[in-house]
């Protein structure tokens, strides 16, 4: 394991979001820094948010406990929570060199975004009128409202990208063309053209295709599809064109798909909310042809098995013999996937694969054509929002260094930490996800108001606080004495006795900060809060504290994970809160009476109810230690005490002025 | 390792009470391996140590630092220069690293921040026991391992007094009495023959001891005559 290890779902994710920062961000209710840190590298974290794909999720090691953590969700909620703030700031100078971008999707708006941070201007080409691809003409609303993408897209735009809709290539542009007056073009014209089934009567009247279908709804068109649909498919855009026909009041709405629920490439998320919603879904079936006359009436379909692997490594489906059946159809939607339109591409001299994708050289999207790049779904087929931003992401930075004349990125590794050992998981205390709170079915049929309504303050907190911070946990420093204290007390059993020094593997360290406030050498650091950073925080509350300049003035610690913070509010306490206060070392404790504190609380929870475990024992005794040191100098043992919840909510009644504190009445006097 | 603990605050309190700027400086060594004296601590007592004297109205200055071992000159060195601004050191080593400052620094005043106790080995988180005495002349080899110099409340090193029951000491009921340890072990080892030797009582060391390694050390050049 090396140091440069990352959590897993940093390493899942393409554009390897710093996850780990923004959800521990969020669970301390710092909402501002986590979008910092998503809006950083991402420039689409409200469409993230709510329809990613989520491979960090796949990867989260929480899900050796439970269940992984709702990243998607929390990014979500950090981006909802700050919409309007502006984080980022324009580029101070601009470079000459121009750069043109064709097809609005995530791919070309995020090298847009990019490249006009960096400082070049760019200009987007699209075919149709509105901005965003997929985004806007083909994701439905209730998973993603226009708005939402919108206000994304106005803030690329904001950064003076140029914008040219009604412009097709191929039609009205040539990348011959372009380079003349650009020095860089990027292709992000998407993979939209639909693949037909080898069906007999797929040219009757109502068998449509799903994209053009969802291209047409989202312009605003309502059309009557009948009241029985057949959708062949089992991709997004198939359970997508399912729940859009249930809105138009189609009241059979059948998917229909080869293979089973776990090759389905679909979310199960999604599948299951289509089928709450009530369409049905049959699986192992393939349509064999389209009966009618002049319209469609019929599906006949075939039932499947799964047989031998197929060259994508899925099973492939094979017909059952006599099994035909046939399926009432007023309209059949054809999802069953997408190439690149070929008349665009078809003179631009670039190397096209056999399904008409772009061939590029690498992942940075280069093509044969010098001063062309390429990237997303006409690159890759048909694939996921976020691997398209990745696909941005790279061709822009590489479409400024060959700009630039700068040498090639060099490849970097993303390693995953590893996974976490049994004797560790067995430790850890659950606890589920957040549900994701939802319109009821009931009231969603009649409109495409979003489904998902995202987290509240509190459930993103609470579930930002399950995340169990990978890689944020305990370095041991040299000054190490190898006194072996940290193999002793640490619930975890994470640190060993090295050969010099301890060694604490970070990939299990569970961040509780116990080894940390005991060390007797202060050579343990948590990169989660180092001890310089706990005690600039203090000085923080404590400057404050003294300007506002109360009669009584009390710093209290409270545990963030277990203290609802409303209770905090109103108490006159200056509050501090900790990831558990277990990690609250001794000169925390006493510190704040050097600096004027009259008193100081600290919030305890039981030791069984402790998140992390031993924490609260170790405050005790952390406690007991500072009491006696508060004696010994004659400030008072009574001066720190422990409250519990019920406490907190019931201070004032418990708060006997203890006098001001000794340091602070001779400074008055004085001053 | 040398065991120490920290003294009583008071006791701190009242030997600093003349002084005004005062570096405290923790070792790295020992007494951090046994959680007293180390980085930490030096921390905690320079704060107790201001709010102390600023509640009795007498503020202090103090410093804050430490080094890797205070028994050798040249990591002592390293704080030369700070040393000097400062009217006392209060040095949070065993009785060894205050008398390596006091002697490298013959001009500042060097005071004890801790009791050395002992020389001994932990014995689970938070305790550790006496195990040496330092006699100078190790009878382990026929005791099993264990020191009956350090670790019998009499020194009896050939056999236990009579006094001892049901395994305990009867000195102290909170030790167990080391010959009956060391007779449980010599029995485990088939050694118990060592029981029958007589250890001739040993003669108190003579302080100050010093030891002079010629062979670690760089040959004087030969003079005439010799
Ligand atoms: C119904 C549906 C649901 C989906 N759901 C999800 C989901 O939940 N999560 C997820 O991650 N992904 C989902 N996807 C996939 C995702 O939308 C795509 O992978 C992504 O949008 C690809 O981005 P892109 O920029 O490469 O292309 P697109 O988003 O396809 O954008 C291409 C753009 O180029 C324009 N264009 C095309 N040809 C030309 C031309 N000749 N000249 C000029 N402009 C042109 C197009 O009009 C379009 O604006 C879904 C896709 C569909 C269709
Ligand atoms: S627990 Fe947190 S840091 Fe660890 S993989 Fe999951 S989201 Fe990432
Ligand atoms: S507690 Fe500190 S000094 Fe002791 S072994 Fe662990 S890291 Fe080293
Ligand atoms: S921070 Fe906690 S879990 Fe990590 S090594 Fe230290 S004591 Fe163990």
């Amino acid at each position: 394991m090396t140091d440069k290890a990352i959590p897993p779902c940093q390493a899942a994710c393409p554009i390897y979001t710093d996850v780990s920062g923004y959800v521990s961000a969020i669970a301390i209710g710092d909402i501002e820094r986590a979008i910092r840190i998503i809006r950083q590298i991402n420039p689409f974290p409200s469409v993230c948010g709510r329809i990613c794909t989520r491979p960090c999720e796949t990867a989260c090691r929480r899900s050796q406990i439970d269940e992984p953590i709702s990243i998607a969700a929390l990014k979500r909620f950090a981006a909802d929570q700050t919409r309007g703030l502006k984080l980022i700031k324009r580029p101070e100078h601009y470079y000459d060199e121009r750069v043109a971008v064709i097809g609005s999707g995530p791919a070309g708006l995020t090298v847009a975004h990019d490249l006009a941070l960096l400082g070049y201007r760019v200009t987007v080409f699209e075919e149709q009128n509105v901005l965003g691809g997929m985004l806007t003409q083909g994701i439905p609303d209730y998973r993603l409202p226009k708005d939402v993408v919108k206000e994304e897209v106005d803030f690329i735009l904001s950064l003076e990208v140029e914008v040219k809709t009604g412009l097709s290539l191929g039609r009205d542009l040539s990348i011959e063309g372009l380079l003349k007056d650009y020095q860089a073009v990027f292709l992000a014209v998407g993979s939209q053209r639909s693949l037909l089934p080898k069906c007999n009567g797929v040219e009757l009247s109502g068998v449509i295709t799903a994209i053009e279908f969802l291209k047409q709804i989202s312009r605003g068109h309502r059309p009557n599809l009948g009241e029985h649909v057949v959708i062949i498919g089992g991709g997004h855009t198939a359970v997508d064109a399912a729940r859009t026909c249930l809105r138009l009041g189609s009241s059979e709405v059948t998917i229909i798909y080869r293979r089973t629920i776990d090759e389905m490439p679909a979310g199960r998320a999604e599948v299951d909310d289509a089928e709450k919603e009530g369409v049905n879904i049959r699986y192992l079936t393939a349509p064999v042809d389209f009966l009618g006359n002049g319209n469609v009436q019929k599906v006949r379909c075939i039932e499947m098995r799964l047989g031998e692997l197929d060259e994508s490594g899925r099973r492939r489906p094979v017909p059952v013999e006599n099994s035909e059946f046939e399926i009432k159809a007023d309209t059949v939607i054809l999802a069953i996937g997408y190439i690149p339109e070929a008349d665009a591409l078809k003179d631009s001299g670039l190397i096209l694969s056999k399904n008409g994708t772009i061939i590029v050289k690498d992942n940075t999207g280069t093509t044969n054509v010098k001063g062309v790049f390429a990237g997303g779904d006409v690159v890759s087929g048909p694939s996921s929002v976020i691997e398209a931003i990745a696909a941005g992401k790279r061709a822009a930075d590489a479409i400024h260094r060959y700009l630039r004349n700068l040498p090639d990125k060099e490849v970097e590794e993303h390693l995953p930490l590893r996974s976490l050992d049994d004797n560790v998981v067995k430790l850890i205390n659950k606890s589920n996800r957040q549900n994701m709170p939802t319109v009821p079915v009931e009231k969603r049929l009649d409109n495409f108001n979003e489904v998902e309504v995202g987290y509240n303050r509190n459930e993103a907190l609470k579930e930002a606080q399950r995340c169990l911070l990978c890689g944020s946990g305990a370095l041991v420093a040299d000054n190490c004495a190898a006194c072996l204290n940290c193999v002793r007390i640490c619930p975890y059993g994470v640190p060993v006795p090295g050969r010099e020094i301890a060694e604490i593997d970070i990939s299990q360290c569970q961040v509780c900060g116990i080894c940390a406030s005991e060390c007797p050498a202060s050579a343990i650091n948590l990169k989660l809060e180092t001890r310089e950073e706990g005690r600039a925080a203090l000085q923080k509350v404590i400057d404050k504290a003294r300007q506002e300049a109360p009669e009584v003035l009390i710093i209290g610690y409270y545990c963030r994970y277990k203290l609802p913070t409303s209770l905090l509010d109103d108490s006159g306490i200056y509050w501090l809160g900790k990831l558990c206060t277990g990690r609250l070392d001794i000169f925390q404790l006493i510190y704040p009476f050097e600096l004027g504190a009259d008193e100081v609380v600290v919030h305890m929870c039981k030791n069984e109810e402790c998140h992390f475990r031993d924490g609260s024992r170790w405050l005790l005794t952390h406690i007991e230690r500072a009491k006696k040191i508060l004696d010994e100098i004659g400030m008072g043992a009574d001066r720190l005490n422990i409250i519990s919840e019920e406490d907190v909510s019931d201070f004032k009644k418990r708060f006997e002025v203890l006098g001001i504190n000794p340091i602070r009445k001779r400074e008055k006097v004085r001053g | 390792m040398i065991v120490a603990e920290i003294k009583p605050f008071g006791e701190i309190k009242d030997m600093l009470k003349d002084y005004n700027k005062v570096l405290i400086v923790g070792c790295g060594t020992c007494v951090t391996v046994c959680l007293s004296g180390g980085e930490r601590q030096v921390e905690l007592l320079a704060s107790a140590l201001r709010m102390a004297r600023k509640i009795e109205g007498n503020e202090i200055t103090v410093g804050e630092r430490t080094i890797l071992r205070q028994c050798d000159p040249e990591f002592i060195d390293q704080i030369k220069d700070e040393a000097a601004q400062y009217d006392a050191i209060l040095s949070m080593a065993c009785g060894a690293g205050v008398q390596g400052i006091a002697e490298r620094f013959g001009s500042i005043t060097v005071l004890p921040a801790m009791n050395t106790r002992f020389i001994g080995v932990s014995d689970g988180q938070g305790t550790w026991v006496e195990v040496c005495a330092a006699c100078g002349d190790c009878i382990l080899y026929k005791t099993g391992g264990i020191c009956p110099v350090a670790r019998c409340a009499k020194s009896l090193i050939n056999g236990p007094c009579g006094g001892s029951q049901g395994g305990l000491c009867e000195v102290s009921k909170d030790n167990p009495c080391v010959w009956q340890q060391i007779y449980a072990r010599l029995v485990k080892l088939n050694l118990l023959h060592f029981l029958k030797e007589i250890s001739p009582p040993k003669t108190r060391p003579v302080h100050p001891r010093r030891l002079v390694r010629e062979d670690l050390r760089l040959k004087k050049e030969q003079t005439k005559g010799v």
